[in-house]
């Protein structure tokens, strides 16, 4: 295959950090409030509809690995040049790089909202947002081991989170949950679909897998993965439900925030202003992640060089996030955004698998009849 | 994708083009004694400790006065050239009493030599010259290792001659595989230094890549291994070193042991051990001696204390400043009753007590030590509390910064030490301005700082990162000797096994 590409060892990575990598791109500001959004559509049910989408992404994720394996040792970018000729595969990896870009400054927005609406409403959202660019440069200048590394570190230093969530359970009504399956099946696939922006983010292995050496062990990998962020989310959406009161979940924008704000130690209180700001550890992967998927993209589509691609990136981001202000703007990119994502991840995927099934078929069918000539 | 630093590039680049054009005109000695000894006048500036004793009839006796053996010059090569008499050069090397005699017949080779502690021999009528080498050994005696003192475990430290440094190894170390490669750095100062490594453990690429760098080394003079080790590190603008520097024998056979290669320089009594994990430099020698309950305990609390050192004036600094919300009310009380007075904003109250404990430390490490002690003390005791009197800091800061400088000093390694003392002032300002989330940007900063680096090539966060299980049992975590029984990877060692990982338990069998 033309466009597969070859690294030397020193690039790649093992099979188990593909686990970091996935896990790590999934969580991020998405978890600060998708109880709202999911409850809206789904009422108590929400959990279930967490459930769903969290089987949804294993189906997908089993459907894009298989694409992978079909072509080896190739990424998404040059699957599509392989498949739809070089034009219009490039338009494909145009809007995926363009997908990519607007997920980084998703993420980075609602990032630097949270912090201005909660910690800091003083400080300037450029300045959040060029710090937190330049960290993100710095990371990414060092390249993908780096990158993976800060996955790494991004998981094993904010395990400490999860057991706070013990904490709300002292107040937990378990009888909010009852009576389940109250809602109908479509209300809970809507909500489902709502949680796309919160799930999404493990798509990354499409790109990822050239890189990785063993390349048998992806699956296992990426399936624990997904498996680790399902349990995640619906850890947090029972907290939630069990803890607010009914109808409360839908004023509460960021209803794990206000869940953290009611734990207290003897030595600290407003646990919520030490998570916001260690939050920034576990939304760096996400925003390296993005930003090397798009180059790697950009590298496919035009000859350009790391460092070129990473400014101009970086300074429309910058851009961007200094006019996109209000919360209902936010808001707004975030609904669209999440719709998007739904095609792009949970959709385009199977017909990518079918396209590349039929291709393949007919290639070998042809190659067959070539061989009998 | 790598940004690579300008100097480095163009230190690898240059060849040795004037050494080369230097060993291109090969002086010959001249045949004749007058002119012989103009020679050796001449090209050694005639220096005062230059001593040219003639024998007769025909030899010669040249040597620096203050570099040679006196008692070995008189009792084994005088007093057998004062009674015989000398056709050739080749005559005498029977007659000397000494282990090693050559001769040369060049004179850069000569004067090197004669630099080195020889005694010239030179027969009238030849171009050829008997070198001798008695060298006068000066070295203090071994001592114990002040910087790095423990408790259980051996109490000898380097010291500053080369010899007695690879004597000491060589004791602790009885093994034909023990390699010893002696190499010269410095234009001027043609220092010796010695790279030493387990054949069969240590990896042959490491091993080519550190040779490779020290030749690489384009230097006039080197005084100390600490500067050495700059100037091969792989990243010399890191504030982290990359390489260990310890003058414990022992510790530097445990990495020999390990796989890791080691650099002894002529003159330094530290030696340098590569290739290093970060987590290493906070793992002591004794830990080894002790048991693993025990062993990990000390490594947990030091990880603590390192943590607590780096972050807890900044966090002290940025609840003050911004978070009051985070502060329990019982806390606040307190807090703001001792604030109460202080008339400076807690960020100038933080940088003001750690810049005077840095004071403190600074002046320690500069007097004499029965002064230095004193000096702790007074400025410990006296200037702590009337800072506290007096209003400029409050009396829970004062304990913070007393803890984190304490803290500071639980890390082994003293270069290490260093950088966690040096990194607290940059975090304290930016938790400042910017609070929390001015903490977590440096702290997510580090992170990727150290994520970057390497050591000769191997990953700097290891066990860590790149995750390796079976390392991470003598980790933060010492785990029992059954389970540490493979070498870390981190040295891609050429042998894994390091012991039998069976317990040894004679009553069982």
């Amino acid at each position: 295959m033309k466009s597969s590409i070859q690294f030397s060892p020193k690039d790649m990575i093992n099979a188990s950090l593909v686990f970091f990598v996935v896990h790590s791109a999934q969580i991020g500001v998405g978890i600060h409030g998708f109880q709202r959004v999911v409850y809206q559509d789904a009422e108590k049910d929400a959990w279930i509809s967490v459930l769903i989408a969290g089987l949804a992404t294993h189906i997908v994720a089993l459907c894009m690995i298989k694409t992978l394996e079909i072509y080896g040792t190739n990424d998404l970018y040059g699957i599509h040049q392989e498949v739809y000729g070089k034009w219009i595969g490039n338009f494909f990896n145009v809007i995926y790089i363009l997908y990519c870009g607007i997920a980084f400054f998703s993420v980075l927005r609602n990032y630097i909202e949270v912090i201005q609406t909660w910690i800091f409403p003083g400080l300037a959202t450029w300045f959040l947002s060029a710090t937190l660019i330049i960290i993100i440069i710095y990371a990414f200048s060092g390249g993908l081991r780096v990158i993976v590394g800060v996955s790494f570190f991004s998981i094993m230093l904010a395990l400490w989170i999860i057991p706070m969530l013990l904490f709300p359970l002292k107040y937990a009504y378990t009888e909010a949950l009852y009576p389940m399956l109250e809602e109908d099946i479509s209300a809970i696939l809507k909500g489902a679909k709502s949680m796309a922006f919160t799930i999404i983010g493990f798509e990354i292995i499409q790109i990822i897998y050239p890189f990785v050496k063993d390349k048998e062990n992806v699956k296992k990998n990426v399936h624990f993965s997904l498996l680790f962020t399902t349990v995640i989310y619906l850890i947090v959406m029972l907290v939630s439900l069990t803890y607010y009161s009914e109808g409360k979940l839908e004023k509460t924008i960021w209803a794990t925030l206000t869940l953290f704000s009611f734990i207290s130690f003897p030595f600290m209180e407003r646990f919520e202003f030490v998570a916001i700001c260690f939050w920034m550890l576990i939304i760096l992967p996400n925003l390296c992640l993005y930003l090397w998927a798009a180059y790697r993209g950009a590298q496919r589509v035009i000859k350009i060089s790391g460092t070129k691609f990473v400014w101009i990136f970086s300074l429309v981001v910058f851009i961007a996030t200094m006019f996109i202000q209000s919360r209902t703007q936010i808001n707004m990119i975030n609904t669209q955004f999440g719709n998007i994502a739904f095609y792009i991840i949970f959709v385009y995927p199977i017909i990518l698998l079918f396209i590349v099934m039929l291709k393949k078929k007919f290639t070998s069918k042809k190659e067959q009849s070539d061989e009998k000539v | 994708m790598k940004f690579k630093l300008p100097f480095k590039k163009k230190q690898q680049q240059q060849p040795y083009k004037e050494m080369n054009a230097v060993k291109e005109k090969v002086e010959l000695i001249a045949p004749s004694e007058n002119d012989f000894t103009q020679l050796i006048k001449d090209t050694t500036n005639n220096p005062a400790d230059l001593v040219i004793k003639s024998i007769p009839p025909n030899l010669t006796l040249i040597y620096i006065n203050n570099l040679v053996n006196d008692q070995t010059l008189n009792e084994h090569i005088i007093t057998n050239l004062q009674n015989n008499f000398f056709e050739t050069p080749e005559a005498i090397w029977p007659i000397l009493s000494i282990p090693e005699v050559n001769i040369s017949s060049q004179l850069e080779e000569t004067i090197a030599s004669l630099l080195n502690g020889s005694v010239l021999i030179y027969v009238n009528g030849y171009s050829q010259v008997v070198l001798a080498p008695i060298p006068k050994r000066e070295s203090r005696s071994l001592s114990t290792p002040e910087n790095e003192s423990q408790v259980i475990g051996a109490q000898v430290g380097f010291n500053e001659s080369l010899s007695t440094n690879i004597s000491l190894i060589r004791r602790y170390i009885i093994s034909p595989n023990l390699c010893n490669e002696e190499l010269k750095v410095g234009k001027r100062t043609h220092t010796s230094l010695s790279l030493l490594y387990m054949n069969g453990i240590a990896s042959d690429q490491m091993v080519n890549t550190l040779r490779q760098r020290i030749q690489d080394v384009d230097v006039d003079s080197l005084l100390d291994s600490a500067v050495l080790l700059e100037m091969i590190d792989d990243n010399t603008l890191s504030p982290f070193p990359q390489m260990l520097l310890t003058e414990r024998p022992d510790r530097f056979c445990d990495g020999l042991l390990n796989g890791k290669l080691g650099i002894i320089v002529e003159g330094s009594s530290l030696a340098i051990v590569c290739p290093i994990a970060f987590v290493e430099f906070f793992e002591s020698r004794e830990d080894q001696n002790l048991r693993w309950q025990v062993a990990t305990f000390a490594r947990l609390l030091r990880f603590t204390a390192i943590f607590l050192s780096v972050f807890l004036t900044p966090i002290y600094v940025g609840a003050l400043t911004f978070h009051y919300e985070v502060i329990p009310q019982a806390l606040l009380v307190p807090l703001s009753e001792s604030r109460a007075l202080v008339p400076f904003p807690p960020v100038f109250e933080a940088l003001l007590l750690e810049l005077i404990i840095e004071l403190l430390r600074e002046a320690g490490a500069r007097l004499p030590t029965k002064i230095g002690q004193t000096i702790g003390i007074v400025g410990g005791i006296v200037i702590g509390t009337a800072a506290v009197q007096a209003g400029i800091t409050s009396n829970i800061l004062l304990i913070f910064v007393a803890l984190s400088a304490l803290a500071s000093f639980t890390t082994p390694s003293y270069t290490m030490g260093n950088v966690i003392r040096l990194i607290r002032f940059p975090i304290i300002l930016i938790a400042g301005f910017w609070g929390f989330y001015g903490i977590m940007l440096a702290f997510c900063f580090i992170l990727i700082h150290l994520l970057r680096q390497s050591s000769l090539g191997a990953p700097y966060l290891s066990p860590y990162y790149p995750p390796r299980l079976k390392d991470m049992r003598d980790s933060i975590i010492k785990f029992p000797l059954p389970f540490v029984a493979k070498r870390a990877s981190l040295t891609r060692p050429a042998d894994q096994e390091k012991f039998d990982p069976e317990p040894v338990k004679p009553e069982k069998s």
